[in-house]
């Protein structure tokens, strides 16, 4: 007599396998909705920056700062719960928001949000894909040969940083409507300098390449306000210098 | 750029001041400022990531083709039984080396981290996956269990790393020592049910062609055993029965129609064979699994 044409024991095996990952996976959508209301939250809170004059900002940043924590701590949350499994597996369930979460800390680093570094940030400080991974203390771009678990990846940190420039052009345009064109002008230089960084990567047809071939509108963008600016000499002395000098440096 | 100005000499002229001129596209990509060097990195490292998945891709292309040979090859079985005709199982066998050899490319690049990162340039497992399921269904008339289909491709991926080592002759003296060491390639969950899946589609194919050729549907008649059609119900309600797979439910579900139709098809076949086939004078067709290339001629020619 032949053995049955399927093992028993096979279907239950498959069967608890497919069960425990969608326990995981419900699991892990509990978290990354946590996460996405924090995320949402702080970018909602940040978004005031284009109502608010740079003087105004450090009290903004009172507000901003433990929303940035809280979100800071959800991410660890899921890095705990995420890291017990093949990284990349559930990885396209939260990295959106984990994309949006970096743009936040990137972009209130930049506009000078002093605190959680021990040594406080000064404005126009860009923080590197490492930088960004000791604030949220997680491991960042790991390869082969490394730990499968948890970490930021290079491509989330582009994208963020993209994320920030259109933010930031569009900062420009209110900043001068708030009266302060030397900010317009110095985003305009932050700009033009992350499209020439951009412009040495090898990109294929990815999500990627195209969210970088939006650089270039946001670059536009931010040149035609300081066009606008300048022909009405409206600019600064001291920022004409520095745009010149296609070097932005604060104080 | 449509040209330039020069001189009374005709030598190139050079620009003066420089201001409102357009910069060549290559002079404007190498302005170098603090951002520089971290773009410098990032490129380095973006580069080895497309260039893994591009050789992975290559890779899974022609393992892809292999197996999908292999099938054909195997369609051209006309009886389940313990022993392939030998023509054929020298043919997988000679695919299988081939194959074994892709594998041990493969594995080193889609270790650990690896795996699930670049599983989507990795359909070529499911394609594998069939094969060898169906292989092994036509031998022995049952379903593979995953792990012993893993152990199957785990030893395929090492005796091909075996083999590229031999060639290799400054390193053969540890090498065989070492072949439990090197990396092999793993199947996924994902891959075992999808290429399950494309199995059902497989006999049913069979499961006709042995029918109209030799009106046994490819089963020993004996009473007692099992038939194609048992089989196949028994692997439709195998999968009505499993909860669905989470990766990617759209493609789930187009499989499961599929495996459906075919269900109904060979269902069909059972239903034709038992109204009509007593009326087929037996052994009129003759068994046609040992007689290789001539049979499939004349059949063309039918």
């Amino acid at each position: 007599m032949a053995p049955p044409m399927i093992d028993p024991a096979l279907f239950d095996q498959l069967r608890s396998n497919i069960e425990q990952d969608t326990t995981v996976r419900k699991e892990l959508d509990q978290i990354v909705d946590d996460l996405n209301q924090d995320v949402a939250f702080t970018q909602g809170l940040l978004s005031r920056i284009h109502s608010t004059p740079r003087f105004k900002y450090q009290s903004l940043f009172t507000q901003v700062e433990p929303a940035l924590t809280k979100q800071t701590a959800t991410i660890s949350k899921l890095s705990n719960f995420a890291s017990q499994y093949p990284y990349y597996k559930y990885n396209h369930k939260y990295t959106r928001t984990l994309q949006e979460a970096i743009t936040n800390l990137l972009l209130s680093t930049w506009l000078g949000a002093p605190s959680f570094s021990p040594t406080p940030l000064t404005p126009g400080h860009l923080l590197t894909l490492d930088a960004v991974g000791s604030h949220l203390q997680v491991p960042v771009n790991l390869k082969s040969g490394q730990e499968d678990k948890f970490h930021i990846t290079i491509e989330e940190y582009l994208l963020a940083l993209i994320n920030v420039i259109d933010e930031l052009s569009r900062l420009a345009m209110n900043s001068v409507t708030l009266g302060d064109t030397a900010l317009a002008v110095q985003i305009s230089g932050f700009i033009k300098d992350l499209h020439a960084g951009f412009q040495v990567l090898n990109l294929k047809n990815d999500i990627l390449r195209k969210r970088v071939d939006s650089i270039k509108y946001a670059v536009k963008k931010a040149e035609d306000i300081v066009y606008d600016l300048s022909l009405r000499n409206l600019i600064p002395k001291k920022e004409v210098a520095e745009e010149e000098g296609h070097d932005v440096k604060t104080e | 750029m449509s040209g330039y100005k020069r001189d009374w000499k005709g030598n190139e002229k050079k620009r003066e001041g420089g201001g409102g001129g357009y910069k060549p596209a290559t002079q404007r990509i190498l302005v170098q400022n603090e951002y520089t060097p971290m773009f410098d990195n990032i490129r380095a490292e973006l580069d080895e990531h497309h260039d893994r998945r591009e050789r992975i891709v290559k890779l899974s292309r022609d393992i892809t083709a292999l197996s999908k040979k292999i099938i054909f090859t195997l369609q051209r079985v006309r009886k389940i039984s313990p022993n392939l005709p030998k023509h054929i199982q020298s043919e997988v066998d000679s695919r299988l080396t081939e194959i074994s050899k892709l594998l041990a490319l493969l594995a080193p690049e889609i270790q650990g981290i690896n795996r699930h990162r670049y599983a989507r340039s990795l359909s070529c497992l499911e394609e594998l996956a069939e094969a060898l399921t169906f292989a092994h269904y036509l031998k022995t008339q049952t379903l593979i269990s995953p792990q012993d289909l893993n152990l199957f491709v785990e030893d395929l991926t090492r005796k091909g790393g075996a083999a590229a080592a031999q060639d290799d002759t400054t390193m053969t003296d540890d090498n065989n020592n070492n072949t439990q060491l090197l990396p092999a390639v793993d199947l996924t969950q994902e891959d075992y049910l999808y290429g399950v899946f494309d199995l059902t589609g497989e006999m049913m194919r069979f499961a006709t062609t042995s029918t109209a050729l030799s009106g046994t549907m490819g089963m020993a008649s004996a009473a007692g055993e099992r038939t194609i059609v048992e089989d196949m119900h028994e692997l439709g309600s195998f999968f009505e029965m499993l909860p669905v797979g989470n990766g990617n439910k759209f493609q789930w579900y187009k499989k499961l129609d599929v495996t459906r139709q075919s269900v109904k098809k060979v269902e069909r076949l059972g239903y034709d064979r038992t109204i009509r086939g007593s009326e087929r004078p037996a052994g009129w067709v003759p068994d046609l699994s040992g007689a290789g290339d001539m049979v499939e001629g004349e059949e063309r020619e039918d």
